[in-house]
């Protein structure tokens, strides 16, 4: 566990010190606020919801989120430190496990200064804190995925620009079945599978307050499938 | 201590190492030398863990690295080739980055840093930030990270590459220090590096081992004659030479006009005559009223024995 605490502390202070952790809060909250106060008119509106502002958040993500992950391996293996990295007496999931501690704290500073715009809009209604604190619970599993995904896709790659361009397409993708599905109106088993597999319907349930644990585990599940896959691909990585 | 038995690597279908097998006593600094592409950085490659090997054993310690590769890691210091090095960091956040992920105790990171520091000529460049430093100190900075946990076995890939004169005698000074208490390994092309450091010599060609032992025991199985040199103060007449020439240690001999009245002769004696022959001259010298401004035992160098055994085997 202390081997994995130094990886996430370096990598920590590596987003810290670049501007890429800045970037990513920054136009996170931008986008996510002035989509939800003027595009979507809240002003206008009439109704003090929250739902449009969470539901903005898993499209949001997987745009930004990328911005995170796309550094971790390629990176790495670009400027030769992975070389250094597998020589430290650390085993491949206390790389693995570090590194997606980091993104995730740069992700939870990213939610916490998000908080002013639920207290702010609160003060127009009332409000159940439960349905906020469930939907940020999705959005924090939501993201938790995302950044597993992205993890195995950088360690896949050795360029950072097509490990960001393929980690995005790939949650956009997943974000986006669900509204294919009913789009295309598909037969009914069918939009029943795209919609298990879909990151935003996965999260819907979230958005209504319901904190569902076959949405947890799916996020869960699927977190720590792509997180063992890295650690595989690193481990592979050395019979090459 | 390490004890390397047939260790094979493939990179596809391109044999990189092909059954290398030897042994390193603590307290010893062991060269690999050898052309690129020789399997020098992939032997260290399968030594840190970095690459599993395809065959044979490779014990650190006695701890088998395919085996326990993190117990290995631990009593490593590796300097990989080209130094890598996270460059948006500063000098002391990399070194501390590297002393906890060696596990060292909290309370011992400050020391263990400052100790790396100095030993590297680093002292007082800790808050400067790695990609402003130059390619002689990073390459400290890779030699500080290797030490910092005070490993009893180092492994550095050709640590002096880039260098200016005064930077690889400060380094090879520090390596030469380290090797008294440590074992050591280090892959060069330099040959001088080999002859300055190194206490045991691999030369590897192709992927197998061509030469092995002390610089002086290469030098000595393959030297094919002893020479001579000798300058004399004046010229000696034809007849005297002649008589040196008919002394049974002496295969050829050969005379040189040398800068004013110098002469400088070079004498050739068979394998192993060299004594004898040195003694010749000496008397040979005496007898003639010849006066011996300089006389050397030539060894041969580093540098030929390398061509000699590098070309044999590309030519066979």
């Amino acid at each position: 566990m202390n081997g994995t605490w130094v990886v996430a502390r370096r990598e920590i202070r590596s987003y810290v010190d670049s501007p890429v952790a800045y970037l990513f809060i920054v136009a996170f909250l931008v986008s996510c606020s002035v989509l939800f106060f003027f595009m979507q008119g809240f002003f206008a509106a009439g109704v003090a919801s929250l739902r449009p502002w969470f539901g903005l958040m898993p499209i949001m993500l997987s745009i930004l989120l990328p911005a995170l992950t796309m550094r971790m391996w390629a990176e790495e293996r670009k400027q030769g430190t992975y070389e250094t990295l597998l020589t430290l007496p650390l085993s491949e999931g206390q790389l693995v496990l570090g590194k997606y501690l980091a993104a995730m704290t740069v992700l939870g500073a990213a939610l916490i200064l998000s908080l002013p715009v639920p207290i702010m809009v609160s003060a127009f209604g009332r409000f159940d804190p439960g349905i906020i604190v469930a939907e940020y619970l999705g959005i924090v599993l939501l993201s938790s995925a995302s950044i597993a995904l992205g993890q195995l896709v950088s360690s896949l790659t050795r360029n950072q620009m097509s490990a960001f361009l393929a980690t995005a397409l790939v949650l956009v993708a997943m974000t986006m079945l669900s509204q294919l599905a009913a789009f295309f109106s598909l037969p009914s088993w069918l939009s029943a599978m795209v919609n298990w597999l879909s990151l935003s319907y996965r999260f819907s349930s979230f958005s209504k307050g319901v904190v569902d644990s076959r949405d947890c585990a799916y996020f869960i599940i699927l977190s720590a499938m792509c997180l063992y896959l890295t650690t595989r691909r690193i481990a592979f990585g050395k019979w090459s | 201590m390490i004890a390397v038995q047939g260790l094979r690597k493939s990179y596809g279908d391109y044999e990189a190492v092909r059954g290398v097998s030897f042994s390193v006593h603590d307290g010893g600094v062991m060269g690999l030398l050898g052309p690129n592409g020789a399997g020098k950085t992939t032997i260290m490659k399968m030594l840190t863990g970095y690459h599993r090997p395809d065959g044979g054993v490779a014990l650190l310690d006695g701890i088998d690295v395919d085996e326990d590769p993190l117990a290995v890691k631990a009593r490593v210091g590796y300097l990989p080739e080209g130094v890598p090095l996270y460059l948006d960091m500063s000098v002391a956040d990399y070194l501390d980055f590297a002393a906890r992920a060696r596990m060292l105790p909290r309370l011992r990171v400050k020391e263990a840093m400052d100790r790396a520091m100095e030993a590297c000529g680093l002292s007082g460049m800790g808050p400067i930030r790695l990609e402003h430093l130059s390619k002689g100190y990073r390459q400290r900075v890779g030699l500080a990270q290797a030490i910092i946990h005070d490993p009893p076995i180092l492994i550095l890939d050709e640590p002096t590459t880039g260098l200016d004169p005064n930077q690889i005698l400060e380094i090879r000074s520090l390596i030469r220090s380290l090797g008294e208490k440590k074992t050591v390994i280090l892959s060069t092309h330099i040959l001088q590096e080999v002859e300055a450091l190194c206490s045991s010599v691999i030369i590897l060609n192709e992927g197998q081992v061509a030469a092995q032992g002390s610089p002086a025991q290469i030098a000595e199985s393959l030297k094919g004659e002893d020479r001579i040199e000798c300058v004399l103060a004046h010229g000696v007449p034809e007849s005297a030479v002649d008589q040196l020439r008919a002394e049974p240690s002496v295969q050829s001999l050969q005379c040189s006009e040398l800068a004013g009245e110098r002469v400088g002769l070079s004498v050739r004696s068979p394998a192993g005559q060299g004594d004898r022959a040195a003694e010749a001259v000496f008397r040979w010298a005496v007898a003639h009223s010849a006066v011996l401004l300089e006389m050397r035992r030539d060894r041969l160098s580093m540098e030929e024995i390398f061509v000699k055994i590098t070309g044999e085997e590309s030519a066979s």
